[in-house]
């Protein structure tokens, strides 16, 4: 009835929502916030072991202020680190660092990670949009394989 | 009285694409619902209009008659 569509998602975000994203996808695969900075905040001397992977977000704008500074923030889990900021072209960037890992280890889980930012992105974005039109949610739940499936509705009248 | 209501039927995958099953939208109305949905989530990769797309849009009059 109506309608099915399929989305490829696009991130369009002021850092502001873009941090709010990357803290409620970092804590739902267990990392924490460990900084986050408006500074470029030196890099950290690194050990022979440590190893980092460098990745974008597909298809992301990180919208700055007019002063243009870079903002960065930065999630640990059992000794990965991965700082997301905005690169020189205006893209959602992170990198991954762990000491013992192999780059592909890191790079799954950085793929993880982001993955995960852009669906609470997604998922925040339609929830601010579709309540500030009076929709209401009345049914939610997360899947086994990480998907989030809810019915939103409106009644007429 | 059951009011009739307009409902969307929302999969966000793992990745962030989403799958939207717009229901108590028909014609135009479904066309606008569908435009919504790209400007808030992004790119449009594939869609389908069901039976609902293709039946007449409703209007509703009210007759009143007063009698004295």
């Amino acid at each position: 009835m109506g309608a099915v569509c399929i989305l490829a998602p696009v991130v369009i975000a002021a850092w502001p929502a873009f941090s709010s994203a990357v803290i409620a996808a970092a804590s739902s695969l267990g990392y924490q916030v460990v900084a986050e900075a408006v500074e470029v905040a030196a890099p950290e001397e690194q050990r022979e072991t440590t190893t980092s992977v460098q990745l974008e977000i597909e298809r992301s704008e990180v919208v700055t202020n007019s002063l243009g500074r870079d903002q960065r923030i930065s999630v640990s889990r059992e000794g990965i680190t991965v700082t997301f900021s905005r690169d020189l072209r205006g893209k959602a960037s992170l990198c991954v660092t762990g000491e013992g890992f192999a780059k592909e280890e890191l790079k799954a889980l950085g793929e993880e990670l982001s993955q995960a930012v852009v669906q609470q992105y997604v998922y925040q974005k339609l929830m601010d949009e579709m309540r500030s039109r009076g929709f209401v949610v009345v049914e939610e739940e997360q899947n086994e394989d990480r998907s989030i499936h809810m019915k939103i509705r409106h009644w007429e009248g | 009285m059951i009011m009739p209501h307009r409902e969307f039927e929302i999969t966000i995958e793992k990745d962030g694409h989403v799958e939207v099953h717009v229901k108590g939208y028909k014609g135009r109305a479904c066309h606008d619902a569908v435009k919504f949905l790209e400007q808030v989530v992004g790119e449009v990769k594939s869609q389908r209009e069901t039976s609902e797309f293709y039946e007449p849009e409703e209007h509703v009059q009210h007759r009143i008659d007063h009698r004295i």
